[in-house]
């Protein structure tokens, strides 16, 4: 922690944590695209709103939600460091779409969306109330990644909602937010060489030297053999997703109630996480299109909120490790489930360590040609949900929407969540455009649900029979 | 061994001490997640000084099978 004067007032500002690092780091080599970490997001009502509740209840959040009043700043080093400013004092916009055609309501969100932050004593956040056609109203939110991740967004959004509907309907208030600078110094002192620290260090450093393990593309054999052929290398077992610009598209699928609670029944009847299905199904996918290869490694998020206080006070915490399994064919579905649960197990109790240490430390032990990697995919599951407390929220209609920035920093990056208004299951497929298809994203999607429903129909079908079947 | 565990548990769930009890489902009773489990394992197994086994995790269910597998390592 570093004292700087801001505006006249000494401030204490703080240290970037790995988590945030490896955000600066992207935008810090996207000069032209600054607009790399906005999130956008909406969620609406159809509810005569009360407009001046409303912005009540976006205050109230603010006050709530330290990390939605961060900032930063670069000192004469260029180390950007993190302050809290005390209050929220700008006014909340008010657009009125409701004389639009709600999709072209929805393109000019998106266009906002893609306005890039100023990135220094600037407020990183922005919530306009919105109303759109057809009586439903609600808020707009755009947050930079440095400062908020899906889960604390959802707990700012969260916050309002019950705010709004105990100041309107008597429902129970919210509970508090907790201390993001709480968070944040624990954090940094986990980082500043705790035992904790050592342990995770070495944990990885006996991953990294086990064994070496293979890309396997999205998309077959293809680039990995074109890869090799260049470098003059026929063992090499990393590859390049080659992308000459950050250019993203999103494609979203539903899958719709039923099936999805089929998914969510096997879950629970086997006692597995819905994040270790999807591996399954994805993992399974790749395999059938890299020969059978045994050996999958995906791109795992880990949402890092264990404690209430991890939980409660917003931020931007998400590590991405690999989450690597080699899975015999013999293995039952079940079985490679389970094994699945274990690895990933294992991965929570490190997930704290440093990614880009990691990563740095792996391509150094392995020699990796420059910009290649073993993981063609990033998988996001997504649990929480807007109205999780029934209690809290009126059981009146829903939409919620995210809105996509225009680029990407990772080729593809698959986040399964729950939809508010039925629970079930969407697939966001955020891509760049010069490095995967619209079709592409559609054939994969329909693989992954032909796996997952064989698996789930029948359990104790081996791995190698659901390859045949699909 | 419950009661050392009880202060734990109510960092990472929002439930009360008295709702902790060894019959308790981590999952279905207390409402922990697969993270939450193992960081509150990994807080656990620092404060009793020993190490679990992430094969053996699979099987705890309630909060009287983590006692009991606790106390075994020991």
């Amino acid at each position: 922690m570093k004292e700087f004067q801001v505006n006249g007032a000494v401030l204490k500002c703080y240290p970037l944590t790995a988590a945030q690092r490896i955000h600066n780091y992207s935008v810090s080599y996207c000069p032209n695209h600054q607009q790399l970490l906005n999130i956008g997001t909406g969620f609406y009502v159809q509810e005569d709103t009360d407009f001046n509740i409303l912005k009540e209840a976006v205050y109230a959040a603010y006050e709530q939600f330290e990390s939605m009043r961060l900032r930063f700043l670069k000192d004469e080093d260029g180390t950007v460091y993190q302050y809290v400013v005390p209050t929220e004092d700008r006014d909340i916009q008010f657009v009125d779409f409701s004389k639009w055609k709600e999709e072209d309501a929805h393109d000019e969100m998106r266009k906002w969306t893609a306005v890039p932050f100023k990135r220094f004593h600037s407020p990183m956040n922005q919530v306009v109330m919105i109303k759109l056609p057809d009586g439903f109203n609600g808020i707009y939110l755009k947050v930079d990644h440095m400062t908020m991740d899906s889960s604390s967004l959802i707990a700012f959004d969260r916050y309002i909602l019950e705010t709004y509907c105990a100041k309107r309907y008597n429902t129970p208030k919210p509970k508090p937010a907790q201390s993001y600078i709480k968070a944040l110094e624990r954090d940094l002192a986990y980082e500043a060489g705790s035992a904790a620290y050592k342990k995770d260090a070495a944990y990885w450093t006996g991953e990294i030297e086990k064994s070496e393990p293979m890309y396997t593309d999205f998309n077959g054999m293809g680039r990995l053999i074109t890869q090799r052929r260049e470098n003059n290398n026929p063992n090499q077992r990393s590859a390049m997703v080659t992308s000459s610009s950050p250019e993203a598209s999103i494609s979203i699928y539903k899958l719709e109630k039923e099936p999805s609670e089929r998914l969510i029944e096997y879950c629970e009847k086997n006692h597995v996480p819905m994040v270790c299905l999807l591996l399954m199904g994805l993992r399974t996918v790749l395999s059938k299109f890299n020969n059978d290869e045994k050996d999958v490694s995906i791109n795992s998020c880990v949402a890092r909120r264990g404690t209430l206080l991890e939980k409660n006070s917003g931020g931007t915490r998400i590590h991405f490790f690999p989450l690597r399994t080699i899975i015999e064919p013999e293995a039952t579905f079940l079985e490679a489930v389970h094994t699945i649960q274990e690895e990933q197990n294992r991965l929570f109790r490190h997930a704290n360590y440093d990614p880009v240490a990691y990563r740095y430390q792996r391509s150094k032990h392995w020699n990796l040609p420059p910009g290649t990697s073993y993981e063609s995919i990033s998988l996001t599951y997504q649990p929480l949900t807007l109205k999780q407390d029934a209690d809290k929220i009126p059981d009146v209609p829903y939409k919620t929407f995210w809105y996509t920035n225009g680029v990407a920093a990772q080729p593809l990056y698959l986040t399964v969540m729950h939809r508010v208004e039925d629970n079930g299951l969407n697939f966001n497929f955020e891509y760049k455009k010069d490095a995967v298809t619209d079709y592409e994203m559609e054939y994969l999607y329909y693989y992954l649900c032909r796996v997952l429903f064989r698996g789930i129909e029948n359990s104790s079908r081996t791995v190698r029979e659901i390859l045949e079947m699909i | 061994m419950l009661e050392k565990l009880k202060p734990i548990i109510c960092e990472y769930v929002d439930v009360e001490p008295e709702e902790i009890t060894t019959d308790a489902k981590f999952i279905e009773d207390l409402h922990f997640n697969s993270y939450d489990f193992m960081s509150f394992l990994g807080e656990v197994e620092e404060m009793l000084g020993v190490t679990v086994d992430e094969a053996e995790i699979l099987n705890l269910h309630t909060v009287g099978d983590a006692i009991s597998y606790l106390e075994n390592l020991q």
